[in-house]
């Protein structure tokens, strides 16, 4: 690590000085040479943190974010979530439970460094970012990140799941926050946020009550959730039939699927 | 020669430019003026033409509105339109269960628009088949309308579906409404692109077998609410709009009367060379444009890449004050003959005495009232 550190300023010097000399050729190169050494900096520190995952979504973690890799930060606001979200709402959550902002522009080179990673060697990660994929084609949803261990009907999303996994988030935030001996001031406006937008959860004399987003949110689910459930259900049965495993997590890009069942 | 052979000359070696609903809707702006009817059918690189002939119009929409009015729409569309379902449900009576949501700015993974618009026009079809409950939000659709013969691609922002099997159309736009307020002209500009959505919207069911009653003529205006990012959502009546849209498109497709008065051999081809500089000397490209009549008015200046030259060719014609003073001094074209007929010393001909008596009668009461300082 010591090497590429070393690397890195060296590579950072470069940049320096062909952008000062106007060699924007160069410069860009360099600038890709550093990002690849930046890159293996990261997984080479993931290895070094490498740890089971579980039990991190729970309660608020003490040890500072910013020390963990991209991808752990991602992973631990996922699992808060329990559902795929998109990138806007996992830096959310993550400043909301984790106190550290997330850096948006290394989110979007995330999903594409996992799938490589992925495809290089299969499995030898205990978990891979991945696309949630739509119900019908199979394709990768769009702007949706989820978690590889979850099961496929998880990360199948169908017409109403949008609004499924809202409501689950919802209700997963708000549990989070009544786990929390002290929740902080943006976790309370994310679950503000949220409950402005179910009905029932933002009536009343205390907006922000998280049992009442609960309750709220489980009634609304109620009317989605079985004809959700079976649209998923037949997709993700779809899905491991029709898909390779690196599909099955990334997505199929191939432009024709044939429907079946309902799933159209 | 053919019309489209003629538009083709005219354009020059050059594709046609792409419409969308924003130069659509700027069609509606000046129906008399021939000639942007003829450049927008010959699909002509306005902007382009106007810098090269010596007059480059500060046109187009800033980048900053731009970026706000992406955040807008992320925010109101983000965690499934949670937002906008919110909206719904308060303001029509969306009822619980329709949250359906559908996606279609790509299909797996691809964003061609065949592709897409052939799957919007899947899913429509098949929401408007099968009753209230089959699909309700529907994002980016891709639909498509004939202008000037061509097929131009419209994407609005989101279409919901809702009970009463009727379409409308969501438009989300970025300027406030403050106390129930907004800009006039802004939420009149944001009717029209509506009512081109809403036209696309209708010739696409009409193509699937249903009537023009599917799709509301009231479409949905998504705007801000007073100093907030709050959204909130109106209702918009875009029957007027629609009517004059259909006939600005209907003149469009009536093109030939007016290529015909033009004269033969007339191009505003620019001949630019390989890298894209243009090889026509400005005078004479100006000279040409010159043979299209145009009917200038100050509002223009918002919608027309042609404006600046327009209003320095209408520099002392009574239209340059505004459409109001060109009406009321009807056949009186220049500002000097304005003045000339007031103050007396031009001899009106027949049909001007009456225009010459009032405008003497105006200079007399000015003089009155300025106490003859004036």
């Amino acid at each position: 690590m010591d090497e590429i550190e070393r690397t890195i300023e060296r590579l950072r010097a470069e940049v320096r000085r062909a952008a000062v000399s106007g060699d924007r050729t160069r410069a860009r190169a360099m600038r890709a040479e550093l990002r690849e050494a930046e890159r293996a900096w990261d997984e080479s520190l993931a290895r070094l943190e490498e740890r089971p995952p579980a039990s991190l979504g729970s309660a608020p973690v003490d040890q500072p974010g910013p020390l963990l890799p991209v991808r752990e930060q991602v992973h631990q606001a996922l699992t808060l979530l329990g559902t795929p979200a998109a990138q806007r709402l996992i830096i959310a959550v993550h400043e909301a439970f984790f106190g550290s902002p997330l850096a948006a522009a290394r989110l979007t080179s995330l999903r594409r460094d996992e799938e490589r990673s992925f495809r290089a060697a299969p499995y030898s990660r205990p978990y891979y970012l991945c696309t949630a994929l739509t119900a019908d084609l199979l394709a990768p949803a769009r702007g949706l990140l989820a978690v590889s261990t979850w099961p496929i009907e998880r990360r199948v999303i169908g017409p109403l799941s949008p609004r499924v996994n809202y409501l689950e988030a919802a209700i997963r935030v708000a549990e989070s926050l009544l786990r929390m001996p002290k929740p902080s001031q943006a976790a309370e406006r994310l679950l503000r946020r949220f409950a402005a937008n179910i009905p029932g959860a933002a009536d009343g004399a205390r907006p922000k009550d998280p049992h009442l987003v609960v309750a709220a949110a489980h009634a609304e689910l109620e009317i989605h959730s079985a004809e959700d459930g079976s649209v998923r259900r037949e997709a993700a049965a779809r899905a491991r039939a029709r898909l390779d495993d690196a599909e099955q997590l990334f997505g199929s890009r191939m432009r024709v699927i044939p429907r079946t069942g309902t799933g159209a | 020669m053919t019309i489209e052979a003629r538009l083709d000359h005219i354009r020059g070696a050059v594709p046609p430019r792409n419409h969308n609903a924003r130069t659509i809707a700027a069609l509606t702006s000046n129906p008399g003026c021939a000639r942007r009817a003829i450049m927008d059918a010959a699909g002509v690189d306005k902007q382009r033409l106007a810098s090269c002939a010596g007059f480059p119009a500060p046109f187009g929409q800033s980048q900053f509105a731009i970026t706000r009015g992406n955040a807008f729409e992320a925010q109101v569309k983000a965690n499934g339109c949670a937002e906008l379902l919110r909206l719904l449900r308060e303001g029509l009576g969306l009822p619980l269960p329709e949250v359906s949501y559908a996606d279609l700015e790509e299909v797996g993974g691809n964003t061609s628009r065949e592709l897409r618009h052939s799957r919007t026009r899947g899913l429509l079809a098949r929401a408007a088949a099968s009753g209230a409950d089959a699909g309700t939000l529907f994002d980016h659709p891709l639909l498509r309308l004939a202008v000037a013969g061509q097929q131009v691609y419209l994407e609005p922002d989101l279409i919901a579906f809702r009970l009463h099997g009727q379409f409308h159309v969501v438009e989300m736009k970025s300027f406030a409404v403050i106390d129930g307020q907004a800009d006039g002209d802004k939420v009149a500009a944001a009717a029209t692109q509506s009512a081109v959505y809403v036209l696309a919207l209708r010739e696409l069911l009409a193509g699937e077998g249903y009537g023009p009653d599917t799709v509301s003529h009231e479409a949905v205006l998504v705007c801000p609410e007073n100093f907030s990012n709050a959204p909130v959502a109106t209702l918009v009546d875009v029957r007027k709009q629609l009517t004059v849209l259909r006939r600005q498109l209907s003149r469009l497709e009536h093109i030939d009367s007016l290529v015909e008065l033009l004269p033969p051999g007339l191009t505003l081809d620019l001949k630019a060379d390989e890298a894209g500089v243009a090889g026509r000397p400005p005078a004479e490209l100006a000279g040409a444009i010159r043979t299209v009549p145009a009917r200038y008015v100050p509002e223009c200046l918002a919608t027309c890449e042609m404006c600046y030259f327009c209003r320095e060719e209408a520099r002392g014609a009574t239209a340059t004050l505004g459409r109001d003073v060109r009406d009321d001094l009807g056949a009186v074209e220049t500002v000097h003959a304005a003045l000339g007929l007031a103050d007396g010393t031009l001899d009106p001909a027949d049909d001007l005495a009456e225009a010459a008596a009032m405008l003497q009668v105006a200079a007399r009461l000015r003089r009155e009232a300025l106490g003859g300082t004036a």
